[in-house]
């Protein structure tokens, strides 16, 4: 009796890993072998194909430090990320407790409404956010017509409003997609805790505060940690709104990373390489604070 | 918590390491070639434009077939765009697996040099072609031309065009005699006129990728390099172009677009602007707007001290890849047509697609004196041809768009900053060189 148990619990795990080799050998292959090279060529340096071992070996991440272009990078890209991220996410949160109303009518309507951004690509959004604020676009000639504006503002021309209208946008397409990670979140919590709160005569607002956000703890933390990694390595914004002007205004790390070795013909692979695992670093760094700071186990 | 870690370290990776393999799946859809299939007789080749240059090599493989070899067959391959057959090669260089590059590819002039440095196996040198290479343009064949071995046949010509319109000249109480050989200064009272008169720009340009600095330092008869390093802060004449640029825009004599379509279609095709100022590829899409038929004419560039400047910009050639299967059919099928200056294969290309060409004795055809209405009938392909042999031979560089970003960066830096000054200028310039000594030194 006994034996035959194991044996069937061996069977069910030699299931298991068959059913995973097919698609842990395709990661192996796809993404971890070419990681691995990545971090090969990232200590080595010259043009196109003609790479040869960077002297001294730190050289490529020696010249990230010194980059204006970068550092300029760096510093867009955590601007995005300050304001962004803690604007989306509130934002994202108020809308699902609203959402979440039991008496609200046509709640799949506005659910949808509210996620539909997401479902559109990176870069039509990215497009039509560019035909919505050009020179002659819809805004100027709205505001024009309100007589807000006398003339034309170059809204992607300018560094700080194009710095804006990229956060603008990033929080218009990924608002929808933190809201529904609440949503589920929210609907795991019993109504019943509320329905106590109420009897005890706590207020909408403490309720939030006291009962959903510390329920929503690990939803929160992990929409923290994904809207991190996800604007640390912003691309299709930079390069499809504003080509990361004007004058490298706006421009994103990823997409300096795939300048050096896309952008102009002939790349620095090496280079870009080393940029790329420099990034890589740093989200991993943030990540793992934020996940110190929010796990409340230890 | 160790799990989670690695879980999510493990998301970190693979999300940093699809940041190049976006570009690749980009291209996947483009169409390739196929060498080890064709037969004996066919070539095939990588164009982007149905418009431009795919009409001027249906041109040469009629021409070809016609007159050489009845069974011969062109194999033409579609791309979306010019950076496409860029891809191609990077690809193809990058996994030293030529076996997906056609036979011929159009490539850019100004990239040519670059992706030579980079990926040397995947050209073919023409030395042995039956080619009289005197009789195109210098300028055109020093693009394609490295120790001395040419490698590309000249298709297109790039000598740059100044049109203005002479309706709106007028209105500000010039003529385009006024235009032809004046200087700088001149350019931007007369700019500065005609702004206040009709509202309208008398220079455009794309401000993300800007050609001005380049055009207009080589109509001087200069370079921004100097035996391959990058000449700007030190090349006075450079810093006073870079201070007129800057100083039209901010006197509304130039509009800078944000990006192409700006430039294109708003500034150009939206009848914003009374002067272009471009590579001559630049008429299709001036004649867009046809409401302004008749009333431009053509001429060459303004120049710092006076006098007509002559420049070039962009255009391509055809390059045999390391991947042909046939080189001599290929070198044969190039000397014959294009490379021979032959009107048969020039007039169709004009005729069917606008391509004008560089081959001098092409130019002297009929087809090429006929006027133009749009135009006001002059004959600006004549004209073009006979300015072009006119363009200064000035040293290329395999960073010439490193060079246009960092410049076109610093244009819009001292934009933003206020009045220009030499220091201003020249502190600006030395920043853009800087940076594109620490790329060249990667």
């Amino acid at each position: 009796m006994n034996k035959k148990g194991k044996s069937v619990r061996a069977k069910e795990r030699r299931a298991g890993w068959i059913f995973l080799t097919p698609a842990t050998i395709m990661i192996l292959v796809m993404s971890f072998w070419p990681m691995i090279q990545a971090f090969i060529t990232s200590f080595k340096s010259g043009k196109g194909s003609l790479l040869t071992w960077a002297n001294p070996w730190n050289f490529n991440y020696a010249r990230i430090l010194q980059d204006k272009i970068f550092i300029t990078s760096l510093k867009n890209t955590f601007l995005y990320l300050i304001i962004e991220v803690p604007v989306m996410l509130i934002l994202a949160i108020l809308l699902a407790q609203i959402l979440n109303n039991k008496d609200l009518k046509f709640k799949g309507l506005f659910r949808t409404m509210v996620f539909l951004p997401c479902a559109t690509s990176l870069v039509s959004y990215a497009l039509i956010f560019k035909s919505l604020f050009a020179t002659q676009g819809l805004i100027n000639q709205v505001l024009m017509n309100l007589h807000i504006i006398h003339e034309n503002i170059n809204w992607l021309g300018t560094a700080g409003t194009a710095k804006a209208i990229i956060i603008i946008a990033l929080i218009w397409r990924w608002t929808g997609y933190n809201m529904v990670f609440y949503l589920a979140g929210l609907q795991n919590i019993d109504y019943q805790v509320y329905e106590a709160a109420k009897i005890d005569g706590a207020s909408p607002w403490s309720t939030f505060w006291k009962i959903t956000v510390p329920l929503l703890k690990p939803v929160i933390v992990m929409t923290f940690i994904m809207s991190i990694n996800g604007t640390l390595q912003l691309f299709d914004e930079s390069v499809n709104l504003t080509n990361g002007g004007p004058a490298n205004a706006t421009i994103t790390m990823s997409h300096y990373v795939y300048n050096m070795a896309f952008g102009q013909g002939v790349g620095h692979f090496g280079y870009s390489s080393a940029m790329s695992f420099v990034i890589f670093i740093m989200v991993a760094i943030l990540a793992f604070i934020n996940m110190k700071v929010g796990d409340t186990r230890d | 918590m160790k799990r989670r870690l690695i879980a999510l370290l493990t998301a970190g990776v693979l999300s940093v390491s699809m940041i190049p393999m976006n570009v690749f799946a980009d291209d996947a859809d483009a169409p390739t070639a196929d060498v080890s299939s064709e037969d004996e007789n066919t070539l095939s080749v990588y164009a982007w434009d149905a418009n431009f240059n795919i009409p001027a090599l249906e041109a040469a493989e009629a021409d070809y077939q016609k007159n050489v070899n009845p069974d011969f067959k062109l194999d033409i391959i579609t791309q979306s765009g010019s950076s496409d057959v860029e891809n191609a090669v990077t690809l193809a260089g990058q996994s030293s697996d030529y076996s997906n590059l056609p036979d011929i590819v159009l490539f850019q002039d100004h990239y040519f040099q670059q992706f030579y440095v980079s990926y040397p196996d995947a050209w073919l040198d023409l030395a042995d072609a039956d080619i009289d290479w005197d009789d195109f343009g210098a300028e055109k064949l020093s693009y394609s031309t490295i120790d001395d071995v040419h490698f590309g046949v000249p298709v297109d010509n790039g000598t740059a065009i100044m049109a203005y319109r002479t309706d709106l000249l007028e209105e500000a109480g010039y003529s385009i005699d006024d235009m032809v050989g004046c200087t700088w200064d001149q350019f931007i009272e007369i700019g500065e006129a005609v702004y206040e008169k009709t509202g309208k720009y008398l220079l455009c340009m794309d401000g993300s990728g800007n050609d001005l600095p380049y055009m207009m330092l080589q109509a001087e008869g200069e370079s921004q390099f100097t035996d391959g390093e990058p000449t700007f802060a030190t090349n006075e004449k450079y810093i006073a172009i870079i201070k007129d640029i800057v100083e039209m825009i901010q006197k509304n004599v130039l509009y800078l677009g944000n990006d192409w379509s700006d430039y294109t279609d708003q500034a150009i095709i939206g009848d914003m602007v009374a002067g272009v100022l471009n590579g001559n590829w630049i008429i299709p899409t001036m004649e867009q707007a046809t409401e302004n038929s008749g009333k431009w004419e053509i001429t060459s560039l303004p120049t710092l001290e006076g006098g007509e400047g002559y420049a070039s910009n962009g255009g391509s050639s055809l390059y045999i890849t390391g991947n042909c299967s046939k080189p001599e059919l290929a070198a044969d099928f190039l000397a014959k047509t294009f490379g021979a200056g032959s009107t048969e294969t020039y007039d169709a290309a004009l005729k069917n697609g606008g391509v004008i060409t560089c081959s001098i004795s092409a130019g002297e055809s009929d087809v090429y004196q006929e006027g133009v209405d749009f135009f006001n009938g002059q004959p600006i392909y004549a004209d073009i041809v006979e300015m072009g042999a006119n363009v200064p031979v000035i040293e290329q560089s395999d960073y010439h768009y490193q060079a246009r970003q960092y410049v076109g960066t610093a244009i819009q830096n001292l934009v933003a900053a206020g009045e220009p000054t030499d220091e201003s200028v020249a502190a600006a310039l030395q920043d853009a060189q800087d940076q594109l000594s620490f790329e060249m030194a990667g």
